[in-house]
């Protein structure tokens, strides 16, 4: 007994369930599968998701999906073992820019929005390959069970396990992605409130770098939720051996630093996660987004735009969703689902905002890569802010202070970095 | 080894008709030691909490279906759950069920084992009368209280026999054979029983077979899960849910986790082990 579908799609997280979505409600039969137990709970984030895809996919979101907060506040640390320099920024405006979420709940969401439209979602079933039929593929393999699809849509996440048994993506290499562990820890609402300045349903975004990551290039990130503050490591795997310890004992330690333990005290663990992230933009992209019968989308494609402060997932994974729908309806009206029909994916893609972003931030990666800017300028920082503010008698000029700071940075060092970021972010 | 025939009251009612087999399964909480407890019912908050098969149940299901497919007939399987329960039950049909009732109702809300265990007896009376088998799993791995399968049979009047891992059916006598395993004493029993019985499965047995795809599919498209509310099932609300529920919890405590040790030997691999098993030992971990 096996079945057919119009479109199968491998993985139901923000992008799989977007196309998912989408191509129901055009009178496609579609079939999701997610070897979680539910929609979403495979799925591992910081805490935030940007709207702007949602107004235009879903405008009911800002009345129906699972909002924690609204970001009205962004905050970046340098943070030593006890000190640290901060710049915040802050907006009253109620525009909805940007909200945290946990996204299990916002991919269930999403799901439910999947099914409404008419998608069959099977939970807890893994996908272990493609089927191929002479170089086509055709299906799906689960155990010792097929399911055959006029077009697969791979989004199955970061870890991309099927397309690399399907030989259509080479094995991650560690350059290429970042190890994330995350906490969630309960809070009384008010105390969130309290502790981090903010109104009933304003949020915070912090990123901090330096300490949290033992001076390793990545960094830690903390977001409030409603009545929950999620903060996490993030590693490059790269620099990974360079670490003294794992990274579980990271997170640990960033939430027992004096400035953060203050914030969370009297806080419950309610959870802990971990997961590859993909960090390096453009290269992380699977040779192919498209070929004889498939397609990838989200995370799978490597949809993670990570410019050091500012990390988006989610909505490049939603619209790279919506863009595989496009692809298959057009790919469909022309009666058939090979490499040429699929191809407008590709062209979709470039139209979008997603490859003008990643071709804009194509290099970023390699100036965020640099070692100097989570060791020496946090120490640079903090050095420079602390000998400053150390009012003793003995004339303080900025650029004396600066310069005694400085320590092994060389000037050159110092441009030459400056250079990079500027250029680069 | 000694086979005994006990008889039942309405033994034989059954002979002739297909096999049918009834496999009651909890939602089970996952991850005990992440759930929260109510602070004024003390009961398990499920609300929100993703649901699985208990595992234990996945081997009673594979015993009946190991019956089914040497004998034919059906496997149906049954749970009270919140309505949520409906995806677990959808895997049972992927395991090979042919059909599965979700029982769910405001009213049954709150249930202790005599409640639940009141309810899920009624239900398989209205809803299958000819049944011949109820297959159960040993316990439940959030409450491990194995109350359930002997409470299900005391509502129903059956024999009940426990640790089961092997059966034998004559349709034409009406009869099982049944193995059971004794596991302190590490003996084999056998038993011959009029059906219907109740038996509640050893949980080290019958290691369940793969969830199929195409028949998860097949309970979505061909809706194999049906709801049975109280509306249909019609119980005294008086005997299910909390009100129909005689057991309180009057406390609950912490138990304190004990503090690590953390040594560390380091050394020749051969001393290392040597010292490994004497700390063991000298802990009572294990016994030399």
């Amino acid at each position: 007994m096996s079945q057919r579908f119009d479109v199968i799609v491998v993985g139901a997280g923000p992008g799989g369930l977007t196309a998912a979505q989408r191509l129901a409600s055009r009178g496609f039969k579609v079939l999701v599968v997610e070897r979680g137990r539910k929609p979403g709970s495979k799925n591992v984030y910081g805490g935030r998701i940007y709207a702007h895809v949602l107004d235009k996919l879903y405008p009911e979101y800002v009345k129906e999906a699972p909002v924690e907060r609204w970001v009205r506040k962004e905050r970046l640390t340098m943070l030593t073992k006890d000190s640290g320099v901060t710049v915040e920024f802050e907006a009253k405006a109620t525009e909805h820019k940007s909200f945290t979420a946990y996204l299990s709940n916002f991919t269930e969401w999403l799901g439910r929005k999947a099914e409404a439209a008419g998608a069959l979602v099977v939970t807890e079933t893994p996908v272990d390959s493609l089927i191929t039929k002479d170089g086509k593929v055709v299906g799906i393999k689960s155990g010792s069970d097929e399911v055959y699809g006029g077009v697969v849509i791979v989004a199955e996440g970061i870890n991309r396990l099927v397309l690399e048994s399907s030989g259509l993506a080479p094995k991650l290499q560690p350059s290429l992605v970042g190890l994330g562990v995350k906490e969630v820890i309960k809070l009384s609402r008010g105390e969130i409130n309290e502790r981090f300045n903010l109104d009933e349903d304003e949020g915070l975004a912090w990123a901090l770098a330096g300490y949290p990551t033992h001076y390793v290039p990545g960094g830690a990130f903390l977001y409030t939720n409603k009545d929950a503050v999620t903060l996490g490591i993030v590693v490059y795997l790269e620099h990974g051996s360079k670490l003294d310890v794992p990274v579980y004992d990271l997170i640990e330690e960033f939430r027992l630093h004096p400035f953060i333990s203050r914030l969370l005290k009297g806080g419950q663990l309610l959870e802990y996660s971990a997961h590859l992230t993909p960090i390096a933009g453009l290269k992380a992209m699977p040779p192919r987004l498209y070929g004889n019968g498939y397609l990838v989308v989200g995370d799978a494609a490597g949809f993670l735009l990570h410019l050091g402060v500012l990390i988006r997932g989610v909505d490049f994974a939603m619209e790279s969703g919506r863009l595989a729908a496009e692809a298959v309806v057009k790919a469909h009206d022309e009666g058939k689902y090979d490499e040429e029909a699929l191809s407008v994916y590709q062209q979709l893609l470039n139209e979008s905002f997603i490859m003008r972003e990643f071709n804009a931030f194509k290099n970023a990666h390699k100036a965020l890569n640099n070692p100097r800017l989570y060791s020496d300028y946090v120490m640079l920082a903090n050095a420079f802010m602390g000998r400053y503010f150390d009012v003793d008698g003995t004339p303080r000029r900025l650029w004396d202070t600066f310069m005694r700071a400085k320590g092994n940075l060389t000037l050159v060092d110092l441009t030459k970095d400056a250079l990079s970021l500027v250029m680069n972010l | 080894m000694g086979a005994t025939v006990i008889s039942s009251a309405n033994a034989g009612s059954n002979m002739g008709k297909e096999l049918t087999i009834i496999v009651p399964v909890k939602a089970a909480v996952p991850n005990i030691t992440a759930v929260r407890l109510d602070p004024v019912t003390h009961n398990l908050v499920r609300e929100g909490v993703p649901l699985m098969l208990n595992p234990y149940d996945r081997n009673a299901l594979e015993f009946a279906l190991r019956l089914k497919d040497k004998y034919g007939g059906r496997v149906i399987t049954l749970s009270m759950a919140p309505p949520s329960g409906k995806d677990f039950l959808e895997s049972t049909i992927g395991m090979g069920a042919d059909e599965a009732y979700l029982i769910t109702d405001r009213v049954f809300a709150g249930a202790d084992t005599l409640a639940t265990s009141y309810t899920v007896a009624m239900t398989i009376k209205k809803l299958f009368p000819g049944f011949n088998l109820v297959v159960m799993g040993e316990e439940t791995t959030d409450s491990t209280t194995a109350h359930m399968p002997a409470q299900v049979a005391s509502w129903l009047s059956l024999p009940y026999l426990y640790y089961v891992v092997d059966g034998e059916v004559n349709m034409e006598k009406g009869t099982i054979k049944l193995t059971r395993y004794l596991e302190d004493e590490g003996v084999y029993e056998e038993f011959e029983y009029n059906m219907p019985v109740i038996v509640s499965v050893y949980k080290d047995s019958n290691p369940p077979r793969d969830i199929s795809l195409n028949r998860k599919i097949q309970a979505k498209l061909s809706g194999l899960v049906k709801s049975v509310t109280n509306n249909e099932l019609k119980l005294d609300p008086l005997c299910v849910g909390l009100r129909g529920s005689p057991t309180i919890v009057a406390k609950i405590e912490d138990a304190k986790p004990i503090p690590r040790k953390k040594q560390i030997f380091k050394g020749d691999p051969r001393e290392a082990a040597k010292w490994l098993i004497e700390n063991l030992i000298k802990e009572g971990v294990i016994k030399p």
